[in-house]
């Protein structure tokens, strides 16, 4: 009878245990036997599809398309997804092709992981190998335009970009394992492979500065420029004078690419001015005076950025305020805010905000938000409005006079209409109007 | 057998949810905070503008550097309320006052944003000197991004120039220096724990670390608080050593553990009493009454905490 009731329980056990792991286990795509007749293998498919009868003669066929195995990436009868597929296009392509997307890649084709793959193959067949759409840079192209744009206008061409593989000499199509920007190998390894750091002319046009182990996109652009020697179109002024010793020690030290100074008092032999202004006022944008200081943000050597920016404002404020270019990026995406403040839409946060320091809060660069900032552009606030200004004591707060920050965010909000602080306008009104809350 | 099948599926729901819920979803409702009071001007109804410090050390002083007004206000603080009319303190040495401390003996000691300098004041605000590190300092070039003190009246100074943490003894000798961890975005402020470990919060990462007394290098704390935190920028600890983060752009105030857990947030971004704008110092008095300068909403604020 023990025995019995052990063996009852040591049955429940399993039983429970099994029911749980079936309701925690994802469901997996059963590709049961279609049960199709003899013969009828993709043939049965083809005979509506008749367009995909020219696919089957293309030079270079999927290979379960060539076999007639359409079943393996369509369901005939039924799907969540589209074109029947039986599963989600970001899964599909992977879950045979797992060798494109290694486990941790430091850079993936934004395109991969979508699983959008058909916009580079042809899921059935094409003329060009790996099935793909369009033969070399010309596919690169279809999406990268700017970089098309900028191969056809530079004055002056980086070679293997007009080579037979094009933009795949240095970057992988689907994902970079070690480097960002799907690069091969990064700088300068990637360069050596070309470029002999030993000939007298590499060494004479760097100056003699030993620099076969720099990163050479600090100074050349990869991708052409306008400006001799693949140089960003905005060099600094001593390496365009080739005066290196300006800011580096001399090609012959012990330490020849030390610098002579540390940030900001290196930048400020030259940029006096500049220091003074931003060092007398009252705020202070703290990464300026700390040890990387300037180089926070602005490239030393070259960019293809004005005044040197490592990159966009969006991109170089949102490396330390991801929080706030979060928002940003929401607002734009929000369909509500169809008529976005332009600054906030184009990310440029140097309209309202000084980057090195500043007399006023928020490091604005205007010292009254309501005129000097927004009024700028919407000069409707001058005739028509909700009173603002010095004279209007916020209700909520006998501390603060009304301006366009009372009510909205300037920065952007998660998905508040007009980039207001609440989620409607009821909600905000009634934040001082309380007579009318319903 | 009946009886037990509920037992286990009882189990297995707790299991469930204590494996799938977030920590904080679980742990924030400890916290409570209660606003007591705020201080909107001086006496002659002067109104405060941008006030970023605030310190309060045995709760029977409150020091408010009242920032765009150029000055310090020192209000006498009996129980919950305000004594009488503050003090003002403006003196040609402090421009710019962001950040302020009191010492064991009353003394003041105040960050100038401006000139970027750490001055001290006798308790009615006479200027004393500048906090100059001397003896054995590997960089004489100090940028004090922040600065506190602990117990023994030594200063802890945040060199955001030379990547490193100082600690001076009350005479301004150096005893210490503590590399910044290696990888940190940007330290914003130091706070010392009532057993010496010594507190940094990264904003740009939303971290924390700490460095244990007698050691010379930083550890984190927790990992990136980003889930909890927009931008933390200021921390105070209490008696008990949990450590309470400022979060500037959320406008809130967010509790961690001694051991780095997340206990809780209170507060949020608003313009009425109990919220917070740009909120900057944070300061808990021996009393466990909490002060913070509540930067754009023009006002300090007086909390207690219950938990």
């Amino acid at each position: 009878m023990r025995t019995e009731t052990v063996a009852i329980r040591h049955t429940m056990y399993i039983v429970i245990w099994g029911l749980c792991a079936l309701l925690f286990a994802a469901p997996a795509p059963a590709k049961e036997s279609m049960k199709l007749k003899p013969g009828t293998t993709g043939k049965a498919c083809l005979e509506c599809h008749a367009a995909f009868k020219e696919k089957v003669k293309k030079a270079y066929v999927h290979t379960t398309f060539k076999n007639g195995d359409c079943s393996s990436c369509h369901d005939p009868h039924t799907s969540n997804y589209k074109n029947l597929l039986v599963l989600s296009p970001a899964k599909l392509c992977l879950s045979c092709h797992k060798e494109v997307l290694p486990d941790k890649s430091r850079s993936l084709h934004g395109i991969v992981t979508e699983g959008k793959c058909n916009q580079c193959h042809d899921s059935h067949g094409s003329d060009i190998k790996f099935q793909l759409l369009n033969k070399g840079n010309e596919l690169c192209f279809g999406c990268h335009k700017e970089i098309k744009e900028q191969a056809q206008t530079n004055k002056f061409n980086h070679s293997p970009m007009a080579k037979e593989k094009g933009c795949l000499n240095c970057h992988t199509p689907h994902a970079s394992a070690a480097q960002k920007s799907l690069l091969k190998e990064g700088a300068p390894g990637l360069c050596l492979k070309c470029h002999n750091v030993t000939k007298g002319q590499f060494k004479s046009k760097h100056m003699n500065y030993p620099v076969g182990e720099s990163n050479c996109i600090s100074c050349h652009n990869p991708h052409g420029s306008n400006t001799r020697g693949l140089l960003f179109d905005n060099p600094h002024s001593p390496v365009n004078k080739k005066t290196c010793g300006e800011c580096h020690e001399s090609a012959t030290a012990s330490n020849p690419l030390a610098i002579k100074k540390q940030s900001k008092e290196l930048c400020g032999k030259c940029h006096e001015k500049m220091m003074k202004e931003t060092f007398d006022k009252n705020r202070l944008h703290w990464p300026v005076a700390d040890a990387q200081g300037c180089l926070h943000c602005h490239a030393p050597h070259a960019s293809k950025e004005k005044k040197l920016l490592k990159a966009g404002p969006l991109d170089v404020c949102g490396k330390c305020h991801g929080d706030t270019v979060e928002l940003q990026k929401w607002t734009k995406m929000d369909p509500a805010n169809k008529k976005l403040c332009e600054p906030v839409k184009k990310g440029n946060c140097v309209v309202c905000h000084s980057p090195h320091a500043s007399d006023y809060p928020l490091l604005l660069v205007k010292p009254s938000v309501n005129a000097d900032l927004c009024g700028r552009c919407h000069e409707w606030q001058t005739h028509s409005t909700h009173p603002i200004g010095e004279k209007v004591i916020d209700s909520r707060n006998k501390n603060l006079t009304l301006d366009c920050l009372s009510c909205h965010n300037a920065c952007g909000t998660q998905n508040h209409p007009a980039m207001l602080h609440f989620q409607t306008t009821y909600d905000l009104c009634i934040q001082c109007h309380t007579d009318r809350k319903r | 057998m009946r009886n037990l099948l509920p037992l286990i599926l009882s189990f297995l729901t707790i299991l469930g949810t204590w494996l799938f819920l977030p920590m904080g979803a679980t742990s924030g409702e400890d916290m409570k905070i209660k606003h007591v009071l705020s201080i909107y001007s001086d006496d002659k109804e002067a109104g405060l503008k941008h006030p970023e410090g605030v310190a309060s050390s045995d709760g029977s002083v409150l020091i408010v550097a009242d920032s765009e007004n150029g000055r310090l206000l020192r209000y006498a603080l009996q129980d919950e309320k305000l004594e009488s009319a503050p003090t003002e303190i403006q003196i040609p040495e402090l421009l710019y006052p962001i950040k302020v401390h009191l010492n064991s003996q009353g003394d003041i000691f105040a960050l100038d944003g401006k000139k970027r300098r750490i001055i001290c004041m006798t308790a009615d605000g006479a200027f004393k000197g500048y906090i100059n590190p001397t003896g054995n300092i590997s960089a004489a070039t100090v940028v004090p991004r922040s600065f506190a003190l602990d117990a023994n009246d030594h200063v802890y100074i945040v060199d955001i120039l030379n990547e490193r943490v100082i600690v001076l003894k009350p005479s301004g000798e150096c005893t210490r220096q503590l590399a910044f961890p290696k990888t940190y975005g940007f330290i914003s402020d130091i706070a010392v724990s009532p057993k010496g470990d010594i507190m940094l919060v990264d904003s740009t990462h939303a971290r924390l670390f700490a460095a244990k007394p007698g050691s010379d290098q930083f550890a984190p704390l927790t990992e990136s608080l980003k889930e909890y935190v927009r931008f933390p920028t200021c921390l105070a600890l209490d008696a008990k050593g949990r450590i309470y983060v400022i979060d500037r752009n959320g406008g809130s105030l967010i509790l961690i553990g001694p051991d780095g857990s997340f206990l809780g947030r209170q507060s949020g971004m608003g313009w009425k009493e109990g919220f917070l704008n740009h909120p900057s110092q944070i300061c808990i008095n021996k009393k466990d009454q909490i002060f913070i300068a509540d930067t754009s909403n023009n006002r300090i604020q007086m909390f207690t905490v219950s938990l």
